[in-house]
């Protein structure tokens, strides 16, 4: 059985295989108790109990004291790929805009400031390249997700 | 005097509310929740005796309208109003309306209020008490361009590094450290749009910035018998943009001098207003020994927690007893013990801690000993970008220091939040970090410790069970299975169903 997943550091493919009651994938293998907690023996042979929560597409794992978010590729569907769209992290407002449309602005760069939770973010670029749209004026509120600038990287 | 209350609105939300809510239980006090529309369903309106509902959609018009909080009060024929910390809890005018509506206000009074709240006015008003301040300047301008040329000037009298703050402000909002003059006027505007925003009061004034500075606190109580009592230090110097995630009392490097000296401060302080009710004086303590007030809060605070666990004290429960006229119950200060609390946010700490949003499909906390929470929130609630990204507070006592960390590192390790990304993994590893081990901890802490920006240390082997409990999870139809056995899982009996288990096998 395969999965993909899209985690902090990209996209994944699992290869589950199936023994007995246990689910093996790179020499670790997982199990599943009655009351949902799955128990997985890792390569080193020690045992962890895990819980597991879906919300929306995301898998929630939780596992010797770290949580992970764990984003299901359906099979069959266009793996969203990284484009140059810088997004509002939050539901807020946007407090200024520090750049124009066609400036070339350096990775770390602040492009724009939103306010959200009563406090003041900064959106920064995310790699060097030139600002080919600004979607959004002072004082618009957006919406979480919603592109708020487009970034095009210099090399292309 | 005694005017016994017999019913208590609580005009905040959340945590805090809770708190009280279950204070007034306690003490046999019938409790009003107030709430707003999107609260409805929060935990906080359950814990109250009454619950009205707020008409209105913003904050403005919802938990800080004070003319809306006193007709309620009135309609319900509430006899006090606790305003717990943030909203109206620091408001001079509101406690005035209050007090003229013939209620009691549970806390200082409106003077007391006026002077420690404005933060300039305060500097002068312990400066004339003797109490020792940082060296600064308050910046009495009000039109922008005026108060940029002021604090121009001023700057070069400060010296750099240093701290732009606004007079109103509290909780980080308004509060810009300026490493370099050429970020003095950006930083000025920004933390003057904060502050009006927050506040609707631009001015802001300049203090030196003192690094390698502990934030130590110190616990008041005074009663209407004659009675200020302080009750001992917390140190909250942990702190990511201005706001605390980690503190505990004691001060791990305090000594008796110290403490005597900084609470005989913190009595005078509280005297040099004719304080009433909990307080909290604020001071920076340098490495050696010396130190400066910062503020008063004159009210409750977050983290009141540690003071109760290691004193025996119920802040809450006397902040109502002061309330009604009687004399504190406590006695002689004893400190007994360590307690350390952590604030659970939802946030993002490897983005620079940006607040997070979703929903709480598992929200499962530490049980055991020496374990408190302190909750605004429960599982299957929804964090919303409506209010503070604080959620519950974790709080652990234990009869030493290193125990008290070991604890907390349990306890962390045993807490379960599926479906908003929260700080616990950070907090967790924060206990590791040799400054807190050792309590050499200052108010640059965080940011010394993760100039970058802090990132979680996982194992390749555990980040790759992970993907294999998900794969599992997905090719099991478990998330079918966890959202109709919800409530028999929580339910199951003493064994929490969601601690993770470390075996190791020879």
């Amino acid at each position: 059985m395969q999965n993909q997943f899209k985690s902090a550091d990209g996209l994944v493919e699992v290869n589950l295989s199936k023994q007995g009651d246990s689910w093996l994938y790179e020499g670790q293998s997982c199990q599943i108790l009655a009351d949902g907690r799955l128990q997985v023996t890792t390569s080193d042979g020690s045992v962890h109990l895990a819980r597991a929560a879906k919300v929306g597409d995301v898998w929630w794992v939780h596992l010797s004291g770290h949580t992970f978010k764990l984003e299901r590729i359906e099979p069959g569907a266009n793996a969203s790929e990284e484009q140059g769209g810088l997004t509002a992290p939050m539901p807020g407002k946007v407090l200024e805009v520090m750049v124009e449309v066609g400036q070339q602005v350096s990775a770390g760069a602040t492009l724009m400031i939103l306010e959200a939770m009563k406090m003041e973010h900064k959106i920064v670029a995310s790699e060097d390249g030139i600002i080919t749209a600004i979607n959004f004026n002072a004082g618009d509120q957006v919406e979480q997700g919603v592109t708020l600038l487009d970034l095009e990287n210099d090399d292309e | 005097m005694a005017n016994k209350l017999s019913k208590v609105l609580v005009a905040n939300r959340g945590e805090i509310a809770c708190r009280i809510l279950r204070a007034c239980n306690e003490a046999g006090i019938a409790s009003v929740a107030i709430y707003a529309s999107n609260d409805a369903k929060s935990l906080f309106v359950e814990l109250a005796d009454e619950a009205v509902q707020l008409s209105g959609d913003t904050i403005a018009q919802t938990y800080l309208d004070q003319q809306q909080i006193l007709r309620i009060a009135a309609a319900t024929g509430s006899d006090a109003i606790h305003p717990g910390f943030g909203f109206l809890s620091e408001r001079a005018d509101f406690a005035q309306a209050v007090g003229d509506a013939g209620i009691q206000w549970v806390g200082p009074s409106p003077a007391a209020i006026t002077k420690m709240g404005d933060k300039m006015t305060a500097r002068i008003t312990m400066r004339n008490a003797g109490v020792p301040v940082i060296p600064g300047e308050e910046i009495e301008e009000i039109e922008e361009q005026a108060a940029l040329i002021a604090i121009e000037s001023a700057s070069h009298r400060v010296g750099y590094p240093l701290l732009l703050k606004a007079s109103s402000g509290g909780g980080g909002k308004g509060m810009r450290a300026v490493h370099d003059p050429s970020e003095l006027i950006s930083s000025a505007q920004g933390a003057r749009r904060e502050a009006i925003a927050a506040f609707g009061d631009g001015r802001v004034y300049i203090e030196r910035l003192l690094t390698g500075s502990k934030h130590v606190e110190i616990q008041v109580l005074a009663d209407r018998h004659g009675r200020t009592i302080h009750l001992g230090e917390r140190e909250c110097s942990v702190q990511r943009r201005h706001q605390k995630v980690f503190e505990e009392a004691p001060c791990a490097t305090m000594t008796d001098q110290i403490r005597d000296a900084m609470g005989s401060a913190a009595v005078a302080a509280a005297q040099a207003v004719d304080y009433e009710g909990a307080g909290t004086v604020e001071f920076l303590l340098a490495p050696n020994g010396e130190f400066f007030f910062l503020e008063m809060n004159t009210r409750i605070q977050v983290e009141h927690p540690v003071t109760e666990l290691v004193t025996g004290v119920d802040l809450v429960r006397e902040q109502l007893r002061i309330a009604a006229g009687e004399p504190m119950s406590c006695g002689e200060l004893m400190i007994r013990g360590h307690s350390i609390e952590v604030r659970l946010y939802a946030e993002d700490a490897t983005n620079n801690f940006l607040p997070a949003i979703g929903k709480l499909a598992v929200f499962s906390p530490p049980e055991g000993p020496g374990v408190r929470l302190d909750s605004g929130v429960r599982e299957g609630d929804e964090v919303t970008p409506n209010y503070d990204p604080m959620l519950a507070k974790l709080i652990v006592w234990a009869p030493s220091r290193p125990e008290a960390l070991q604890r907390m590192r349990r306890a962390l390790d045993e807490f379960v939040v599926l479906g908003t990304t929260t700080n616990i993994r950070f907090l967790r590893e924060l206990c590791d970090q040799p400054e807190v081990i050792n309590g050499t901890t200052d108010t640059t802490t965080i940011d010394r410790l993760w100039p970058n920006g802090w990132s979680s240390n996982v194992s390749q082997s555990i980040q790759s069970a992970a993907l294999l409990v998900a794969s599992c999870a997905e090719a099991n139809g478990l998330q079918r299975r966890t959202s109709s056995n919800s409530n028999q899982v929580t339910s199951e009996g003493p064994v929490s169903p969601f601690t993770t288990l470390k075996r190791r096998f020879p």
